[in-house]
């Protein structure tokens, strides 16, 4: 079945072995949608989660592939919906002005946080699920959006899962 | 206390630890300090090709002939880049190379110095590994690594990149020794599942009517040619080679069917279409194998021995994965699979086995070519083939009866590839004699390293089928694009005398009565020679599958020519 599928990578902290990684999903052609890299428990470890559309052999071709890279110690995936995926955005919005207890009702009912308060333009931060992230964003756009940052999506397989939270 | 050596010193040292004794090279400013040590090496033999393209095909033929890493050195920038064919080549078709490319000075790496390129970045997708070794302490410990990674597992080719400084850096030497590499190694299943595998499989080929092998290159790899045949005996399964699987099993061996694909016999083609079991050894299911993948085999289960999981249901879908080495494979299944006959499965192959359509004027044949080639040796010769129309001759009509003696680039389809590759496999055997035979078009790609057999006394004998075109792009014309030869015809210069001014002999043959003299007269040459066989021009291999289409659609004459209007 297709769908999201996370595809998490323990790896040495390496800008080669990351980009021989990186370079290999481009390569074999993977339906990427997101990559994330990060520091781990382990010194000298890093974690990659990229999240993949695919179905389930796609991804663990992609885990195969990925295996056989030096330097990556662990690579395996599982269904988007077996674990916890979330990612963080920040977004710029034009100062709202007028608008403002609209906007601070957006802000409450997302538990978004400003982050940085200036006249012209207010930068919000908010995490979540993929499509945590997406709603915020709609319910931020008649603001006037200037800029998104987004740190795509990490994900570990829940031990115990909780089921879909924000 | 260990001793303080200079990089370049540590890097001939981890060469010799390795066992290497010859490397294939072209010296440049960024590799100046290594080249500076070497002379105080007798034991690495470095040989200078006139191209480091070649360097990389002769490690290549030398790793294919032998079983063990070739060994290619260059220089940064330039000299880098040239390299990059052939290590695309070895990685395509899984042969252990090991290659050191001098850098630019660290300091200077980032800032577009003279002849700097980011060869580890050009190379990163045609070769299994690679590393910039950062620091003279490292070096040792990055040559054992590469070649445990080029010739563990699955081989491929390995780039190591030293700076100049580096080089020049002094560092302990502790001779420590070859490693094993800390790669993550993919499980082939607990040995519970592969036994129920194996058992599986044998229950499989056990029920199977229309049972076949196909052989792949993991034979030759393994060296499982015993088990192959051991396997094909007790069962009385037909076997079929792919283009790097040929000569893992004897061809005389009445259980041998040929080569599939796009240029395979029809009954061979058709054996795997009829196949109801297929049986896949160390073969990847490559398109030029498989033709069109929705008309592959379709009433087939495949079961797959495979060292690379990533090669297990890429192309083809699997039945039953068998994960690992294709000799512990076969041993394992050999232990498992009852005895069995497939006779009246072979009589109705036997039944669809055609005569050949190809015809040829004035009697100079590439059969008669050929077997002038393996009367004169007994047998007893590696032949190295190009690429085009001569290469799916050689695959087909050489009677290969000795295990990997015949040597080609296959996945990449390297022009150019038999000329260096060949004088890799003559000093990997030497003793024996190793052809190179090449078209009219390949054999101008890398004929300059008729000098470095010269210079260094490697004795290839060199065959060129001249057609006057680049046959096999010709043929595709011929047949795909309305007769359009758009660039195809080939001028030669007269390569007798061109042997003549390289100092060796050569000679030209025209006409059928001339060809066994003349292979003969190379062979009892004791250095290079050069056999040039004028074959008709428009020769067309066949039969053929359309590009596109499936193995049940061959082309088995040329199609009509066409009627002006």
């Amino acid at each position: 079945m297709t769908g999201s599928h996370a595809v998490t990578v323990l790896l040495e902290d390496r800008f080669i072995t990351f980009n021989r990684a990186v370079g290999l999903l481009r390569r074999r052609n993977f339906p990427v949608r997101s990559i994330a890299v990060g520091p781990t428990a382990t010194p000298g470890l890093s974690r990659l989660t990229i999240m993949v559309q695919s179905d389930e052999a796609t991804a663990g071709r992609a885990v195969e592939h990925l295996q056989k890279v030096i330097g990556v110690r662990e690579a395996v995936s599982f269904p988007a919906s077996d674990g916890v995926a979330r990612e963080l955005a920040l977004v710029k919005v034009r100062g709202p002005g007028h608008r403002y207890a609209e906007f601070l009702e957006v802000i409450q009912l997302y538990h978004v946080t400003v982050v940085d308060d200036a006249p012209d333009a207010v930068i919000v931060q908010l995490s979540g699920s993929e499509s945590f992230v997406l709603s915020c964003l709609r319910a931020l756009e008649p603001f006037e959006i200037l800029e998104i940052a987004r740190s795509g999506a990490i994900a570990l397989r829940a031990t115990n899962h909780m089921g879909s939270q924000p | 206390m260990p001793h303080q050596l200079t990089g370049a010193h540590i890097l001939c040292r981890a060469l010799l630890e390795e066992g290497v004794d010859l490397l294939f090279g072209y010296p440049g400013g960024a590799i100046m300090p290594f080249y500076h040590a070497l002379p105080e090496y007798p034991g690495l033999r470095h040989v200078l090709v006139r191209h480091e393209q070649a360097a990389a095909h002769a490690a290549d033929g030398y790793a294919r002939a032998s079983g063990r890493a070739g060994v290619c050195v260059a220089t940064s920038g330039p000299g880098a880049t040239n390299l990059v064919t052939g290590l695309a080549t070895a990685h395509m078709d899984s042969v252990p190379l090991v290659a050191i490319t001098g850098q630019v000075p660290r300091a200077m790496m980032g800032r577009d110095a003279f002849q700097e390129t980011d060869i580890i970045g050009i190379t990163q997708p045609i070769t299994k590994h690679s590393r910039l070794v950062e620091d003279a302490g490292e070096i040792a410990d990055a040559v054992h690594e590469a070649f445990a990674v080029a010739q563990e597992g699955r081989p491929g080719p390995v780039l190591i990149d030293v700076p100049k400084d580096v080089q020049n850096q002094q560092a302990a030497w502790t001779g420590a020794g070859a490693r094993r590499a800390g790669t993550a190694t993919a499980s082939a299943g607990s040995p519970l599942t592969q036994a129920a595998l194996l058992r599986e499989a044998a229950a499989m080929i056990a029920a199977a009517e229309r049972p076949l092998i196909m052989a792949g290159h993991g034979i030759v790899l393994a060296r499982a040619y015993d088990e192959l045949r051991a396997l094909a005996e007790r069962t009385g399964i037909p076997v079929v080679t792919t283009l790097l699987g040929i000569s893992a099993f004897p061809e005389s061996h009445p259980l041998h069917l040929g080569m599939p694909g796009m240029h395979g016999e029809v009954h061979v083609n058709r054996a795997i279409q009829q196949a109801d079991v297929i049986i896949g050894i160390g073969l990847r299911f490559d398109d030029r194998v498989t033709g069109n993948l929705a008309g592959f085999a379709r009433g087939a289960k495949v079961i797959h021995i495979e060292l690379d999981p990533t090669e297990i249901g890429k192309n083809v879908p699997v039945t039953i994965a068998l994960v690992g080495d294709a000799g512990t494979m076969l041993r394992g299944l050999l232990a498992e699979v009852r005895p069995r006959e497939c006779e009246s499965w072979r009589a109705e192959i036997a039944g669809q086995v055609r005569p050949r359509v190809e015809s040829f004027r004035g009697g100079l044949t590439p059969e008669g070519i050929l077997g002038a080639i393996d009367e004169a040796t007994g047998g007893r010769c590696t032949v190295v083939s190009d690429v085009g129309q001569h290469q799916m001759w050689v695959a087909k009509l050489f009677p290969y009866q000795r295990p990997n003696t015949h040597i080609t680039s296959g996945g990449l389809g390297t022009m150019g590839f038999a000329v260096p590759a060949a004088m890799g496999v003559a000093m990997a055997r030497p003793g024996e004699p190793v052809w190179a035979i090449s078209g009219d078009g390949g054999f101008q790609m890398n004929l300059q390293e008729i000098a470095t057999m010269v210079q260094e006394r490697i004795p290839v004998k060199m065959a060129i089928f001249n057609n006057g075109y680049l046959g096999m792009v010709r043929q595709w014309q011929q047949f795909f694009h309305g007769r359009r030869y758009s660039a195809t015809p080939i001028w030669s210069p007269d390569y007798v005398r061109l042997a003549e001014a390289y100092g060796i002999a050569g000679r030209r043959v025209e006409c059928a009565g001339d060809v066994e003299q003349a292979v003969r007269e190379a062979l009892g040459r004791p250095g290079p020679a050069l056999v040039e066989f004028m074959i008709e021009q428009e020769l067309n291999v066949f039969p053929m599958i359309p590009p596109g289409a499936s193995l049940s659609e061959p082309i088995e004459a040329e199609p009509a020519p066409l009627v002006p209007t």
